[in-house]
């Protein structure tokens, strides 16, 4: 028992270890001076951030990036989170639609997605190529399997269907019974797809990229651009972002759950394993980017 | 003067009928049941009293008024769903004042007060939906229709999730807020003894129609075809020619007769003074001795088919399996159907 308990120890002392390493790495690397044959940095210095943070250039880009993530993933809510109640609820039998229809951004590669929007949007009634409003257009793709799955499995969770029967019968008209009954119960579900969608959205390059390129300079075009010039400046443009992300993430979550005078336990869950899937995708991007 | 009117309901789903042709009538005050297996088309009738499901034809009535075009919310019905479907995010207090607000009534908490006074919730109000168990939430889901005052309560298999005792003491509550209040309830189970225990009038359904209605002993004693039989009260049944040749008689005319297991009784074998001016006799042998407490069921084989015999658990009277017995059916006992 006791050896079997040490040994779930070691096993998740690893992982979180393997988990980070990279980011520890990153953080280090930003804060380096010289660092060439020993094992830890020989020395440090801030003149790397004092350089990132004296450069107009990144916060136009960090600017551009909280643009195109509040339009896109607002949009996504406010289309999607009807859109999902009324098939869910109301027409039942085509769900089946909508599930495959949020599947599809998973079956197509960005370059082959960048590549079709390019050539449809390049003429023709909305010519919208080499605008941000088409990578806006894009990224609500991109993030609709997110908001699908989270919004659908927050009403199955709750059983909204019968809560909306019970609530008509009540006397409640059908957009009353939303308010009032669904939406308070799938508030958590939907702030873990957004931010899912916000963390997905901040480390996007390649529709960016293909898309508007250096004429709507995002944070990892940005990025990418200094890749070039230092290994420093990109570690410390990665830890400053990841900050970002982290604080925003908290005080998002702060801001919803000190009102919630009843916090349902399947939350806190769905909160943790968003946390452990946010750190994936972290590490991901570094080993990707680096 | 009936209170609810169902006239010639129909629904039915693509291919498949649900509702066939549904007609009866409640009057006020009554509590009345559909009983059937799962499938038959009790909830689905439930919930187009409710307004949740539309009907392809017919008319349903409450109190003179046609509701069947009418929404859910102009219905001024109640429901009681099976999993509670209680607002998770709102206190017990706020769920059950949740229709009121709706409706902007005066004095909600009052209203509310006197409920939670009368299913004996008391000390819960400020509770959410999971901190209670599932009786209190049943509780609070019955006070929460019943504060509407509704004209028609609709009760869908209301206790079916709790286990049996707390499904007992429920049954008797319910039963006296319903006879308290006097509101006309409608209760859907599959269970007959729940429906035998709660209601004024029985409607036993199959297959999408009402096959039988009539008070619980009507039912009971007096069944119309074998499904009633089978499904109310584990009557034998056996086939007429059947019947002829293990009774060496041919009085009893009709297709089939049904035999409740209580009424028939055994007698040892070597026992001769059978009295067989009010009864046939059959010969057996127990197959089976089973016990569920207080009934003893014993399977008696017979030449041609076997046949159930209840009796009271009495200490010491007890048929071994294999004994050989006289099964003494009572002549006027016989159901023919």
């Amino acid at each position: 028992m006791k050896s079997s308990l040490t040994f779930h120890k070691v096993i998740v002392g690893l992982l979180v270890i393997y988990l980070l390493i990279p980011l520890v790495g990153t953080f280090l690397f930003s804060i380096a001076g010289k660092w060439d044959h020993t094992i830890l940095p020989e020395s440090y210095t801030m003149d790397w951030y004092i350089e990132l943070f004296q450069d107009e250039r990144f916060y136009d880009a960090f600017r551009r990036t909280l643009f195109l993530i509040v339009m896109s993933v607002g949009l996504s809510v406010v289309i999607m989170l009807p859109t999902i109640f009324i098939i869910t609820v109301y027409f039942s039998k085509w769900e089946g639609l909508l599930q495959a229809a949020a599947m599809l951004p998973y079956g197509i590669p960005p370059i082959v997605g960048a590549v079709g929007l390019i050539k449809v949007y390049s003429d023709g009634p909305i010519q919208i190529a080499g605008t941000p409003w088409i990578l806006i257009g894009a990224y609500f793709i991109t993030i609709l399997p997110f908001m699908y799955q989270g919004i659908r499995s927050s009403l199955r969770t709750i059983n909204a269907v019968q809560l909306v029967d019970a609530a008509e019968l009540l006397g409640a008209t059908k957009f009353q019974s939303f308010r009032t009954v669904v939406f308070p119960n799938i508030i958590s579900g939907i702030l873990v797809s957004t931010l899912l969608s916000v963390a997905l959205l901040f480390s996007e390059f390649a529709f960016a990229n293909l898309l508007v390129g250096g004429r709507f300079e995002t944070i990892q075009i940005y990025l990418a651009d200094k890749l070039n010039s230092s290994g420093h400046l990109t570690s410390a443009i990665v830890i400053t972002y990841y900050s970002m992300i982290l604080l925003l993430t908290g005080i998002v979550l702060k801001l919803t759950f000190r009102n919630e005078k009843n916090p349902v336990v399947s939350n806190k869950k769905r909160i943790l394993s968003f946390f452990k899937k946010q750190h994936c995708n972290k590490n991901t991007a570094i080993e990707g980017e680096k | 003067m009936n209170y609810v009117t169902i006239d010639q309901v129909t629904k039915g789903y693509e291919n498949q009928v649900v509702l066939n042709d549904i007609s009866l009538t409640l009057k006020k005050g009554e509590f009345a049941t559909l009983l059937g297996q799962s499938g038959c088309g009790k909830s689905t009738l439930l919930r187009s009293i409710a307004g949740l499901e539309g009907v392809d034809v017919g008319r349903i009535l409450i109190d003179g008024k046609d509701i069947t075009n009418l929404s859910p919310r102009q219905r001024e019905v109640g429901m009681v769903f099976q999993s509670y479907a209680l607002f998770p995010n709102m206190s017990v207090f706020d769920n059950i004042a949740y229709g009121l607000k709706m409706k902007k009534v005066k004095n909600i908490k009052s209203k509310v007060k006197n409920m939670i006074d009368m299913v004996d919730l008391i000390g819960k109000e400020e509770s959410y939906p999971h901190q209670l168990s599932g009786g209190q939430q049943q509780r609070v889901a019955l006070a929460r229709a019943l504060v509407m005052e509704p004209k028609v309560l609709l009760l869908d298999e209301p206790l079916s999730a709790l286990d049996a005792k707390i499904r007992k003491s429920l049954q008797k509550e319910l039963k006296r807020i319903q006879k308290e209040l006097d509101i006309t309830t409608i209760f859907v189970t599959h269970d007959q003894e729940e429906a035998m225990t709660m209601s004024d009038r029985i409607f036993v359904m199959n297959k999408g129609k009402v096959v039988q209605s009539g008070s619980p002993s009507e039912i009971y004693t007096s069944p119309v075809n074998t499904f009633v039989a089978k499904f109310i009260g584990n009557y034998n049944v056996c086939n007429m020619e059947v019947f002829h040749k293990l009774v060496r008689s041919t009085e009893l005319k009709g297709n089939e007769v049904a035999i409740r297991p209580e009424v028939l009784q055994l007698v040892s074998a070597g026992e001769d003074s059978l009295d067989l001016q009010e009864n046939w006799g059959i010969k057996g042998v127990i197959k089976d001795v089973s016990m569920t407490g207080n009934v003893l069921r014993y399977e008696v084989e017979t030449d041609e088919s076997a046949f159930l015999v209840d009796y009271l658990h009495h200490r010491g009277e007890m048929f071994e399996q294999g004994a050989r017995v006289h099964i003494l059916v009572p002549k006027k006992e016989c159901i023919i159907l």
